[in-house]
């Protein structure tokens, strides 16, 4: 009996103890975390650009009115709370209390005006793109309240006000000066949980933990490096070494190395500065015959093989694209479109029905590719497949600025490649590809040059409607037009991955704002 | 010496029309070339409007003659222009880069000169034997292997296989507190990159300076020091004086490569100097900031030419400045 009660009391113990160190390690503040980036910032006010770059850094050192969780729904940052008019054209945010930017002085309402006023849409290429024409005003009746009034109803607001759509500058360092050169750009003062300690240029930014954060308990870290290295794929030997310790571009081989190695977590990301829910696309000239046909276009997209592709090219990491919009988006995208299978003999059969016949050499048509060095693997894919079904493909590879310009702003192609990031709202990264108001000579706008007043009447409609079944409603109608009419073919949703050890915990890798909770669960 | 400084100060003079005559065509070339800085300046998803903005801020809305005007201006001030896209100075963009690139292809010069003078005499000395002829194989591979590709081969065998050293960068993060601790991971760092750049060169001296060695060896001068008894230290001294001279020239253009041509080290090492600057300047059409780097690069040839021509007149009496 005695030993029974002390083999209980010893189990009693141990459990206690296990349970004290399991709490003891989880809840270990402190330390560095080493992040990787692929390039210098050049900039870090993301208010200013929409770089990628920029934003890896700066979304740590600044905050949006609202953050998104990781279903990319809005949560409160910088604004506690909101609401929406019924009529949708009045936002009403309330700003958290007791925020103060790094230099010690009281975060208000006018800092928000100002920036959006004075920067944002001036500057943010999206958010101006977004709101320019449509937000009538953005008031501060009191310094904690922001009142943003629109001409008419205006759905997508609250997907482009975190970090990395708009963060919000320090009205009192900025006002009257020449925003784009102010020296506060490479010595920025934010209110977020970063503050900016010192760039190296092309080594590494660092920064410090704000003490003054104004969430509680965060953030954990006592110091954030951004480490510039360019090689993603020798990041990550840096990042087995433990030189980094956050990756966000680990190239696909590398995955399930890494994986078996049970030293790393890897999550796709979904979103973040580095795009959300991507679609590898690729896109014809619509303007061109004969791939103004839309029998043409359907035999192309036939003759891919876009399994093949989910394979070799993405590395497994993606699936075959099943709809316009990114399942990424449950309530936008469309689950019930016909499949298009690889089917070659059906894609020759539907180019002679479209009168596009074999020569004598056995080639129907002859199409010029230009694409991005980056992205050729694509290409070649394509020019493959289509050789099958009598299509000549003369891929051009150039360095990706000049593929841009090559593509978007000269439309000298055939086909085209582009890798078209959805973002969290249709809003914001789908409508461009679609709208003939965006058949622009700008990058990544409506490539194919496409056009059809049913499909803008709807994107127009869905911008407007404040109810999410019905803006699901009008992105789903467009879809199977969009499916009908085949203007791009969308190709893999892709996924970006990011590797990180396992001892590291509550990484928001969806957001600009990687570590504003993460902390290390053992000592380091 | 007055001759020395005299022909210094004529080559200074006819190096300022040639370094403009590179500044223009550099301009015209760079401008020719496909790419917008202002779309990766930008961002993507704007409006026509918002780039015409961003393009007028930045100048680049006026006519070329008038761009190339204005640069030309601005460089008679003896000031390099302003970087598009990190919005700084480019003259101080490239002076807070360039140790970093010295300390890298210094260290490479040493060794390139160090291991493959002293490899080449050493393979001279026992010309036609096994270890010479396994040298000269060695060599011959060295020099033609690609600086990415040995880079990574270094990359993997030492820091991933064997954990010597530091995978990239030129310090650790964080970085060490005290200064000394800091030269020393500076130090550590550096192994590598300096390895993979110093081969080439050093395959190529050592290849050189044996061939040069045994041409001299063969020299009557040197049968004369035979004949006089002379050690065989003394008479590979005596020669290697004279094979040095066209090992110099070589070597002065392998120092401009090693300043200049970083590009791929620095990238494969993530090295922050001036190589980087280089292709992230290129990658981002950032005008200004290549015509800079270009313009450094033109003038510290010019320099180093001058170097090597100063040089050639200690090593050899016989060659004097008129």
């Amino acid at each position: 009996m005695r030993w029974t009660v002390l083999a209980t009391c010893a189990v009693g113990v141990g459990f206690v103890l296990a349970v004290a160190a399991t709490v003891g390690g989880q809840a270990r503040h402190g330390g560095a975390l080493v992040i990787r980036a692929a390039s210098d910032p050049g900039t870090l006010n993301g208010a200013i650009t929409t770089a990628s770059p920029a934003h890896t850094v700066a979304d740590s050192i600044f905050n949006g009115l609202v953050q998104l969780d990781a279903r990319l729904q809005p949560v409160p940052d910088l604004a506690e709370r909101w609401t929406v008019a019924p009529d949708g054209r009045t936002y009403t945010f309330r700003l958290a209390r007791g925020v103060r930017w790094h230099d010690g002085r009281p975060f208000t309402s006018a800092d928000v005006k100002f920036t959006y006023e004075h920067v944002l849409l001036t500057y943010h290429a999206r958010t101006r793109a977004g709101l320019e024409g449509v937000l009538d005003a953005v008031d501060a009746p009191d310094p904690h309240t922001v009142v943003f009034r629109f001409k008419r109803p205006f759905g997508a607001l609250l997907q482009r006000a975190d970090v990395t759509e708009a963060p919000i500058l320090p009205r009192h360092l900025y006002e009257g000066t020449d925003v784009l050169q102010h020296p506060a750009n490479a010595v920025p003062v934010g209110t977020g949980p970063f503050r900016f300690k010192e760039w190296q240029r092309g080594a590494e930014v660092t920064l410090v933990k704000n003490e003054a954060y104004f969430k509680h308990g965060a953030p954990s870290m006592d110091l954030l490096v951004f480490r510039i290295l360019p090689q993603p794929a020798l990041a990550v030997i840096a990042l087995e070494r433990g030189e980094v310790h956050y990756h966000d571009t680990v190239p696909a081989p590398d995955v399930r190395r890494l994986q078996a190695t049970g030293a790393f977590t890897l999550v796709p990301a979904l979103a973040g500065p580095g795009g959300s829910f991507c679609i590898s696309t690729a896109f014809p000239n619509l303007t061109r015959p004969p791939l103004d046909q839309v029998r043409v276009r359907q035999a192309i997209y036939q003759a891919l093989n876009r399994e093949f592709m989910v394979l070799a090219v993405a590395g497994g990491l993606g699936r075959v694209a099943t709809a316009p919009i990114s399942r990424g988006i449950p309530w936008a995208h469309h689950p019930g479109l016909p499949p298009v299978r690889y089917d070659p003999a059906r894609a020759n059969a539907l180019l002679d029905e479209a009168g596009v016949r074999r020569g004598a050499d056995g080639v129907r048509l002859r199409l010029t590719f230009p694409v991005a060095t980056t992205q050729i693997r694509y290409a070649e894919v394509m020019r493959d497949n289509l050789r099958d079904v009598g299509i000549e493909v003369v891929v051009q590879p150039m360095e990706f600025t000049a593929a841009v310009q090559t593509v978007f702003v000269r439309r000298e192609f055939d086909l085209a490649f582009a890798s078209y990031c959805n973002g969290p709202d249709p809003d914001i990264g789908v409508k461009r590809m679609y709208v003939s108001s965006n058949i622009q000579p700008i990058p990544f706008s409506n490539g194919a040059g496409y056009r059809n007043p049913r499909v803008d009447d709807l994107f127009d409609a869905a911008t407007r409607s404040l109810d999410l079944p019905q803006r699901g409603r009008h992105y789903r109608d467009i879809q199977e037009i969009l499916w009908q009419e085949v203007p791009y073919f969308w190709l893999v949703e892709t996924f970006r991955y990011v590797g990180y050890p396992r001892t590291l915990r509550d990484v928001q890798s969806w957001s600009g704002n990687v570590a504003e909770r993460a902390y290390w669960s053992v000592a380091r | 010496m007055l001759l020395l400084l005299r022909f210094a100060g004529r080559r200074m003079v006819t190096a300022l029309p040639m370094l403009a005559a590179v500044a223009v065509v550099t301009f015209l070339l760079v401008r020719l070339a496909p790419g917008d800085p202002v779309y990766v300046l930008a961002g993507e998803g704007g409006t026509p409007a918002y780039y015409a903005l961003v393009r007028q801020r930045l100048g680049l809305d006026r006519p070329l003659p008038e761009q190339l005007a204005r640069y030309l201006a601005t460089l008679a001030r003896g000031d390099l222009g302003w970087s598009l896209h990190q919005q700084r100075p480019v003259g101080a963009l490239i002076v807070e880069r360039l140790p970093a690139t010295l300390v890298l292809a210094g260290a490479a010069f040493l060794l390139a000169t160090a291991a493959g003078l002293g490899l080449g005499v050493w393979a001279a000395a026992r010309a036609g034997s096994v270890v010479d002829r396994l040298l000269l194989v060695t060599a011959t591979v060295g020099s033609s292997l690609p600086v990415f590709w040995t880079g990574l081969l270094l990359v993997l065998v030492f820091a991933w296989h064997l954990h010597w050293v530091p995978v990239q960068g030129m310090m650790a993060a964080p970085a060490p507190d005290t200064a000394a601790a800091r030269v020393l991971d500076v130090l550590h760092h550096l192994v590598l990159p300096a390895c993979a750049l110093a081969l080439q060169p050093l395959a190529s001296v050592s290849r050189l300076m044996r061939l040069k060695l045994l041409e001299a060896l063969a020299e009557p001068y040197i049968v004369t020091a035979r004949a006089k008894g002379l050690s065989q230290g003394r008479v590979l001294a005596h020669a290697a004086r004279n094979a040095l001279l066209p090992v110099l020239t070589v070597m002065g253009g392998y120092a401009q490569m090693l300043v200049s041509g970083a590009v791929l080290t620095e990238t494969v090492f993530a090295w922050p100097g001036l190589g980087r600057l280089a292709l992230d300047a290129t990658l981002t059409r950032d005008y200004p900031l290549i015509l800079g780097l270009v313009l450094t690069g033109a003038a510290s040839t010019v320099a180093l030419h001058w170097l090597t021509d100063v040089l050639y007149g200690a090593i050899d009496p016989r060659i004097t400045y008129g």
